[in-house]
Protein backbone atom coordinates (compact mmCIF):
# COMPACT_ATOMS: atom_id res chain seq x y z
CA UNK A 1 0.00 0.00 0.00
CA UNK A 2 1.46 3.52 -1.18
CA UNK A 3 1.07 6.73 0.84
CA UNK A 4 -1.48 7.84 -1.37
CA UNK A 5 -4.29 4.67 -0.80
CA UNK A 6 -3.50 4.92 2.58
CA UNK A 7 -4.18 8.55 2.41
CA UNK A 8 -7.71 7.83 0.53
CA UNK A 9 -8.56 5.22 3.21
CA UNK A 10 -7.51 7.45 5.91
CA UNK A 11 -8.69 11.04 5.48
CA UNK A 12 -12.65 9.86 5.56
CA UNK A 13 -12.25 7.48 8.08
CA UNK A 14 -10.48 10.25 10.41
CA UNK A 15 -13.43 13.33 9.20
CA UNK A 16 -16.48 10.49 10.30
CA UNK A 17 -13.84 9.48 14.14
CA UNK A 18 -13.96 13.10 14.47
CA UNK A 19 -17.52 13.67 13.60
CA UNK A 20 -18.47 10.54 15.82
CA UNK A 21 -16.52 12.72 18.49
CA UNK A 22 -19.10 15.62 17.99
CA UNK A 23 -21.94 14.15 17.89
CA UNK A 24 -22.03 13.12 21.07
CA UNK A 25 -20.68 16.25 22.59
CA UNK A 26 -23.16 18.01 20.80
CA UNK A 27 -26.03 15.75 21.44
CA UNK A 28 -25.06 16.22 25.26
CA UNK A 29 -24.55 19.70 25.03
CA UNK A 30 -28.34 20.63 23.51
CA UNK A 31 -29.47 18.42 25.28
CA UNK A 32 -28.87 19.83 28.84
CA UNK A 33 -29.85 23.15 27.00
CA UNK A 34 -32.88 21.87 26.15
CA UNK A 35 -33.61 20.53 29.83
CA UNK A 36 -32.64 24.23 31.13
CA UNK A 37 -34.58 25.80 28.89
CA UNK A 38 -37.44 23.39 29.66
CA UNK A 39 -36.97 24.18 33.05
CA UNK A 40 -36.50 27.78 32.84
CA UNK A 41 -38.31 29.56 29.47
CA UNK A 42 -37.65 32.78 30.38
CA UNK A 43 -34.21 32.22 30.66
CA UNK A 44 -34.34 30.58 26.96
CA UNK A 45 -32.40 33.73 25.45
CA UNK A 46 -29.34 33.28 27.39
CA UNK A 47 -29.02 29.58 27.44
CA UNK A 48 -29.31 29.79 23.57
CA UNK A 49 -26.33 32.19 23.07
CA UNK A 50 -24.12 29.88 25.56
CA UNK A 51 -25.41 26.98 23.70
CA UNK A 52 -24.37 28.51 20.38
CA UNK A 53 -20.79 29.36 21.80
CA UNK A 54 -20.26 25.43 23.36
CA UNK A 55 -21.50 23.73 20.29
CA UNK A 56 -19.08 25.92 18.17
CA UNK A 57 -16.06 24.91 20.10
CA UNK A 58 -17.50 21.31 20.20
CA UNK A 59 -18.00 21.09 16.10
CA UNK A 60 -14.40 23.36 15.47
CA UNK A 61 -12.92 20.11 16.49
CA UNK A 62 -14.07 18.35 13.75
CA UNK A 63 -14.31 21.49 11.20
CA UNK A 64 -10.19 21.10 12.06
CA UNK A 65 -10.14 17.06 10.71
CA UNK A 66 -12.42 18.23 7.75
CA UNK A 67 -9.73 20.96 7.46
CA UNK A 68 -6.40 18.31 7.43
CA UNK A 69 -8.83 16.50 4.79
CA UNK A 70 -8.45 19.69 2.47
CA UNK A 71 -5.11 20.33 3.14
CA UNK A 72 -4.24 16.56 2.11
CA UNK A 73 -6.48 15.84 -0.39
CA UNK A 74 -4.36 17.37 -3.13
CA UNK A 75 -2.11 14.78 -2.12
CA UNK A 76 -4.06 11.20 -3.12
CA UNK A 77 -5.43 12.04 -6.51
CA UNK A 78 -3.32 10.29 -9.37
CA UNK B 1 -20.47 36.11 -28.87
CA UNK B 2 -23.62 34.25 -28.45
CA UNK B 3 -22.07 31.62 -26.95
CA UNK B 4 -20.60 33.87 -24.45
CA UNK B 5 -24.11 35.45 -23.13
CA UNK B 6 -25.27 31.67 -23.04
CA UNK B 7 -22.40 31.15 -20.37
CA UNK B 8 -23.61 34.33 -18.34
CA UNK B 9 -27.34 32.95 -18.65
CA UNK B 10 -26.29 29.37 -17.61
CA UNK B 11 -24.31 30.69 -15.08
CA UNK B 12 -26.99 32.67 -13.39
CA UNK B 13 -29.03 28.95 -13.65
CA UNK B 14 -26.11 26.98 -12.52
CA UNK B 15 -27.50 26.90 -9.27
CA UNK B 16 -30.72 26.60 -10.13
CA UNK B 17 -30.59 23.70 -13.25
CA UNK B 18 -27.11 21.96 -12.68
CA UNK B 19 -26.69 20.90 -16.45
CA UNK B 20 -26.29 24.00 -18.37
CA UNK B 21 -23.39 25.30 -17.90
CA UNK B 22 -21.80 22.25 -18.28
CA UNK B 23 -23.02 21.52 -20.92
CA UNK B 24 -21.95 25.03 -22.44
CA UNK B 25 -18.42 24.78 -21.17
CA UNK B 26 -18.04 21.19 -22.92
CA UNK B 27 -18.94 22.65 -26.06
CA UNK B 28 -16.49 25.30 -25.68
CA UNK B 29 -13.53 23.58 -24.43
CA UNK B 30 -14.21 20.89 -26.75
CA UNK B 31 -14.34 18.09 -23.86
CA UNK B 32 -16.87 15.59 -25.02
CA UNK B 33 -18.54 12.70 -23.38
CA UNK B 34 -17.11 9.28 -22.56
CA UNK B 35 -19.53 6.56 -21.05
CA UNK B 36 -17.33 7.14 -17.63
CA UNK B 37 -20.33 9.76 -17.08
CA UNK B 38 -19.49 10.82 -13.52
CA UNK B 39 -16.03 11.50 -13.98
CA UNK B 40 -16.67 13.68 -17.39
CA UNK B 41 -18.78 16.13 -15.18
CA UNK B 42 -16.76 16.30 -12.70
CA UNK B 43 -13.66 16.89 -15.45
CA UNK B 44 -16.43 19.59 -16.80
CA UNK B 45 -16.77 21.55 -13.92
CA UNK B 46 -13.91 21.35 -13.38
CA UNK B 47 -12.68 22.74 -16.73
CA UNK B 48 -15.58 25.56 -15.94
CA UNK B 49 -13.79 26.37 -12.99
CA UNK B 50 -9.63 25.88 -13.51
CA UNK B 51 -10.35 27.62 -17.56
CA UNK B 52 -8.06 26.05 -20.78
CA UNK B 53 -5.75 23.72 -18.32
CA UNK B 54 -8.38 21.12 -16.86
CA UNK B 55 -5.98 19.92 -14.03
CA UNK B 56 -8.55 20.13 -10.90
CA UNK B 57 -6.67 19.82 -7.50
CA UNK B 58 -8.28 20.38 -4.61
CA UNK B 59 -12.45 20.23 -3.77
CA UNK B 60 -14.61 21.26 -6.53
CA UNK B 61 -16.65 24.77 -6.88
CA UNK B 62 -19.65 26.06 -8.85
CA UNK B 63 -18.44 28.32 -11.78
CA UNK B 64 -18.63 31.87 -10.51
CA UNK B 65 -19.10 35.10 -12.49
CA UNK B 66 -15.63 35.79 -12.55
CA UNK B 67 -15.20 32.09 -14.58
CA UNK B 68 -17.06 33.35 -17.48
CA UNK B 69 -15.57 36.93 -17.61
CA UNK B 70 -11.97 34.85 -17.87
CA UNK B 71 -13.69 32.27 -20.76
CA UNK B 72 -14.78 35.92 -22.16
CA UNK B 73 -11.75 37.46 -22.30
CA UNK B 74 -10.03 34.59 -23.08
CA UNK B 75 -8.84 31.56 -20.21
CA UNK B 76 -5.13 32.33 -21.31
CA UNK B 77 -4.49 35.95 -21.21
CA UNK B 78 -2.98 37.77 -18.11
CA UNK B 79 -5.86 39.40 -16.99
CA UNK B 80 -7.56 35.71 -16.90
CA UNK B 81 -5.11 34.63 -14.97
CA UNK B 82 -5.09 38.01 -12.46
CA UNK B 83 -9.08 36.97 -12.29
CA UNK B 84 -8.42 33.54 -11.44
CA UNK B 85 -5.97 34.42 -8.30
CA UNK B 86 -7.55 37.46 -7.01
CA UNK B 87 -11.03 36.15 -7.26
CA UNK B 88 -11.48 36.14 -3.82
CA UNK B 89 -10.46 39.72 -3.10
CA UNK B 90 -12.19 40.77 -5.93
CA UNK B 91 -15.79 39.00 -4.33
CA UNK B 92 -14.71 40.81 -0.83
CA UNK B 93 -14.10 43.66 -2.22
CA UNK B 94 -17.15 44.27 -4.05
CA UNK B 95 -19.09 43.26 -0.94
CA UNK B 96 -17.19 45.83 1.04
CA UNK B 97 -17.89 48.42 -1.60
CA UNK B 98 -21.37 47.69 -1.62
CA UNK B 99 -22.22 47.68 2.33
CA UNK B 100 -20.10 50.97 2.36
CA UNK B 101 -21.98 52.40 -1.01
CA UNK B 102 -25.27 51.49 1.23
CA UNK B 103 -24.10 52.76 4.86
CA UNK B 104 -23.09 56.31 3.31
CA UNK B 105 -26.14 56.85 0.69
CA UNK B 106 -28.73 55.78 4.19
CA UNK B 107 -26.34 58.11 6.69
CA UNK B 108 -26.80 61.11 4.04
CA UNK B 109 -30.26 60.60 3.21
CA UNK B 110 -31.17 59.90 6.86
CA UNK B 111 -34.39 62.03 8.40
CA UNK B 112 -36.83 61.70 11.20
CA UNK B 113 -39.42 59.77 9.61
CA UNK B 114 -37.76 57.10 8.15
CA UNK B 115 -37.90 55.76 4.80
CA UNK B 116 -37.92 52.10 4.09
CA UNK B 117 -34.48 51.91 3.21
CA UNK B 118 -33.56 53.79 5.92
CA UNK B 119 -36.08 51.71 8.32
CA UNK B 120 -34.55 48.37 7.49
CA UNK B 121 -30.98 49.35 8.47
CA UNK B 122 -32.51 50.65 11.35
CA UNK B 123 -33.61 47.70 12.15
CA UNK B 124 -30.90 45.40 11.33
CA UNK B 125 -28.54 47.94 13.67
CA UNK B 126 -30.98 47.78 16.18
CA UNK B 127 -31.05 43.89 16.51
CA UNK B 128 -27.24 43.44 16.23
CA UNK B 129 -27.32 46.49 19.30
CA UNK B 130 -30.26 44.74 21.21
CA UNK B 131 -28.03 41.29 20.59
CA UNK B 132 -24.65 42.58 21.67
CA UNK B 133 -26.01 44.58 24.97
CA UNK B 134 -27.35 41.13 26.44
CA UNK B 135 -23.32 39.99 26.35
CA UNK B 136 -21.58 43.29 26.58
CA UNK B 137 -24.34 45.21 28.43
CA UNK B 138 -23.43 48.99 29.04
CA UNK B 139 -20.37 48.65 26.59
CA UNK B 140 -22.19 47.39 23.98
CA UNK B 141 -22.29 50.71 22.28
CA UNK B 142 -18.98 51.20 22.15
CA UNK B 143 -18.29 48.11 20.09
CA UNK B 144 -21.53 47.90 17.87
CA UNK B 145 -19.85 49.68 14.88
CA UNK B 146 -16.86 46.68 14.49
CA UNK B 147 -18.78 43.33 15.73
CA UNK B 148 -22.19 44.62 13.83
CA UNK B 149 -19.97 45.52 10.29
CA UNK B 150 -18.25 41.97 11.30
CA UNK B 151 -21.34 39.94 11.04
CA UNK B 152 -23.18 41.52 8.34
CA UNK B 153 -19.52 41.58 6.52
CA UNK B 154 -19.15 37.64 6.97
CA UNK B 155 -23.14 36.96 6.38
CA UNK B 156 -22.48 38.48 3.17
CA UNK B 157 -20.01 36.74 2.26
CA UNK B 158 -21.12 33.77 3.12
CA UNK B 159 -24.33 33.80 1.46
CA UNK B 160 -22.58 34.61 -1.93
CA UNK B 161 -21.43 31.39 -1.87
CA UNK B 162 -25.43 30.07 -2.13
CA UNK B 163 -26.50 32.58 -4.81
CA UNK B 164 -26.32 32.27 -8.43
CA UNK B 165 -23.23 33.27 -9.74
CA UNK B 166 -21.00 34.14 -7.08
CA UNK B 167 -18.53 32.68 -5.41
CA UNK B 168 -17.70 32.83 -1.32
CA UNK B 169 -14.65 34.70 -0.47
CA UNK B 170 -15.00 32.79 2.92
CA UNK B 171 -13.74 29.67 0.97
CA UNK B 172 -10.26 30.98 0.79
CA UNK B 173 -8.17 30.58 4.57
CA UNK B 174 -6.38 34.06 4.10
CA UNK B 175 -9.67 35.83 3.87
CA UNK B 176 -11.11 34.44 7.08
CA UNK B 177 -7.53 34.38 8.64
CA UNK B 178 -7.48 38.15 7.57
CA UNK B 179 -10.58 38.56 9.25
CA UNK B 180 -9.37 36.33 12.38
CA UNK B 181 -6.00 38.70 12.97
CA UNK B 182 -8.10 42.06 12.55
CA UNK B 183 -10.35 40.29 15.76
CA UNK B 184 -7.25 39.60 17.58
CA UNK B 185 -5.69 42.31 17.37
CA UNK B 186 -8.22 44.39 18.53
CA UNK B 187 -9.06 42.27 21.49
CA UNK B 188 -5.38 42.79 22.83
CA UNK B 189 -5.94 46.29 22.10
CA UNK B 190 -8.65 46.63 24.12
CA UNK B 191 -7.39 45.05 27.03
CA UNK B 192 -4.01 47.12 26.90
CA UNK B 193 -6.38 50.79 26.83
CA UNK B 194 -9.10 49.44 29.44
CA UNK B 195 -6.92 47.82 31.78
CA UNK B 196 -3.46 49.38 31.17
CA UNK B 197 -0.27 47.63 30.48
CA UNK B 198 0.56 46.72 34.16
CA UNK B 199 -3.62 44.99 34.25
CA UNK B 200 -3.21 43.30 30.72
CA UNK B 201 -0.02 41.67 31.66
CA UNK B 202 -1.61 40.73 35.00
CA UNK B 203 -4.44 39.31 33.17
CA UNK B 204 -2.23 37.38 31.42
CA UNK B 205 -0.77 36.36 34.33
CA UNK B 206 -3.79 35.25 35.87
CA UNK B 207 -4.34 37.48 38.74
CA UNK B 208 -1.64 36.27 41.15
CA UNK B 209 -2.74 37.55 44.32
CA UNK B 210 -1.56 35.32 46.58
CA UNK B 211 1.33 33.22 47.06
CA UNK B 212 0.13 29.87 45.46
CA UNK B 213 -1.03 32.16 42.30
CA UNK B 214 2.00 33.24 42.24
CA UNK B 215 4.09 30.30 42.22
CA UNK B 216 1.97 29.05 39.35
CA UNK B 217 2.46 32.33 37.21
CA UNK B 218 5.71 30.43 34.92
CA UNK B 219 2.77 27.74 34.58
CA UNK B 220 -0.40 30.31 33.37
CA UNK B 221 1.64 32.91 31.66
CA UNK B 222 2.64 30.82 28.73
CA UNK B 223 -0.95 29.53 29.14
CA UNK B 224 -3.06 32.01 28.82
CA UNK B 225 -0.53 33.67 25.56
CA UNK B 226 -1.27 30.36 23.95
CA UNK B 227 -4.90 30.39 25.03
CA UNK B 228 -4.91 33.92 23.56
CA UNK B 229 -2.85 32.84 19.82
CA UNK B 230 -4.97 29.77 19.54
CA UNK B 231 -8.16 32.28 18.99
CA UNK B 232 -7.74 33.60 15.79
CA UNK B 233 -6.24 30.33 14.88
CA UNK B 234 -9.41 28.59 15.93
CA UNK B 235 -11.63 31.78 14.23
CA UNK B 236 -10.54 31.34 11.08
CA UNK B 237 -10.45 27.81 10.91
CA UNK B 238 -13.75 27.48 11.70
CA UNK B 239 -15.31 29.58 9.05
CA UNK B 240 -13.32 28.58 6.58
CA UNK B 241 -14.33 24.83 7.07
CA UNK B 242 -17.36 25.06 7.53
CA UNK B 243 -18.24 27.59 4.32
CA UNK B 244 -15.40 25.27 2.63
CA UNK B 245 -17.17 22.21 3.06
CA UNK B 246 -21.10 23.57 2.45
CA UNK B 247 -19.71 24.99 -0.61
CA UNK B 248 -18.24 21.43 -1.41
CA UNK B 249 -21.14 19.67 -0.81
CA UNK B 250 -23.75 21.81 -2.86
CA UNK B 251 -20.93 21.20 -5.72
CA UNK B 252 -20.63 17.46 -5.11
CA UNK B 253 -24.27 16.79 -5.39
CA UNK B 254 -24.70 19.25 -8.17
CA UNK B 255 -22.00 16.84 -9.74
CA UNK B 256 -23.73 14.13 -9.10
CA UNK B 257 -27.37 15.39 -10.30
CA UNK B 258 -25.33 15.99 -13.44
CA UNK B 259 -24.04 12.20 -14.09
CA UNK B 260 -27.47 10.84 -12.78
CA UNK B 261 -28.83 12.00 -16.50
CA UNK B 262 -26.03 12.14 -18.24
CA UNK B 263 -26.33 8.57 -19.58
CA UNK B 264 -29.90 9.80 -21.45
CA UNK B 265 -28.07 13.16 -23.15
CA UNK B 266 -30.84 15.27 -20.61
CA UNK B 267 -30.41 19.08 -21.34
CA UNK B 268 -30.49 19.68 -16.93
CA UNK B 269 -29.65 17.50 -14.45
CA UNK B 270 -31.37 16.92 -11.24
CA UNK B 271 -31.45 18.96 -8.48
CA UNK B 272 -30.36 17.00 -6.14
CA UNK B 273 -28.47 19.86 -4.31
CA UNK B 274 -31.88 22.04 -3.26
CA UNK B 275 -31.39 20.27 0.18
CA UNK B 276 -28.06 20.84 0.59
CA UNK B 277 -28.42 24.77 -0.48
CA UNK B 278 -31.08 25.15 2.24
CA UNK B 279 -28.80 23.30 4.80
CA UNK B 280 -26.18 25.90 3.53
CA UNK B 281 -28.51 28.95 4.01
CA UNK B 282 -28.58 27.81 7.73
CA UNK B 283 -24.70 27.15 8.26
CA UNK B 284 -23.87 30.30 6.57
CA UNK B 285 -26.11 32.08 9.46
CA UNK B 286 -24.68 30.11 12.14
CA UNK B 287 -21.33 30.35 11.49
CA UNK B 288 -21.63 34.33 11.04
CA UNK B 289 -23.49 35.05 13.94
CA UNK B 290 -21.04 32.54 15.52
CA UNK B 291 -17.80 34.36 14.72
CA UNK B 292 -18.66 37.85 15.95
CA UNK B 293 -20.28 35.89 19.25
CA UNK B 294 -16.63 34.50 19.66
CA UNK B 295 -15.13 38.13 18.69
CA UNK B 296 -17.67 39.57 21.08
CA UNK B 297 -16.80 36.96 23.72
CA UNK B 298 -12.75 37.84 23.30
CA UNK B 299 -13.37 40.92 23.16
CA UNK B 300 -15.36 40.62 26.99
CA UNK B 301 -12.84 38.77 28.47
CA UNK B 302 -10.24 41.81 28.08
CA UNK B 303 -12.96 44.49 29.89
CA UNK B 304 -12.38 44.93 33.24
CA UNK B 305 -15.23 42.42 35.28
CA UNK B 306 -15.42 41.41 39.22
CA UNK B 307 -15.76 37.86 38.55
CA UNK B 308 -12.64 36.07 37.12
CA UNK B 309 -12.12 32.43 35.89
Amino acid sequence: MDFQTALAFSLPIGVGIAAIGSAFGLGRAVGSAMEAIGRQPEASGKIQTAMIIGAALIEALTIYALVVFFILQGKIGG
Amino acid sequence: MLSYYSYLLAGVATKLMPYISVAVAEQDAGVHYDSSAAAEAGHAVGTTEHGAHAEHSGPPHLPSLLTYVRYWIGADTDTAHFLELWINPIFAFLVAIFFTIVAIYVYSKRQMIPGRLQNFMEILVEGAYNFLQTILGNHARTYLPFLGTLFFYILALNFLGIIPLGHSPSTNINITASMAILVFLYAQWTGIRRLGVGGYLDHLAGQPRDTVSWVLVPIMLPMHIIGELAKPLSLSLRLFGNITGEDVLVAAFVVLGVSALSFVHSPVGLPLHIPFILLGILLSTIQALVFSLLSTIYILMMLPHEEHH
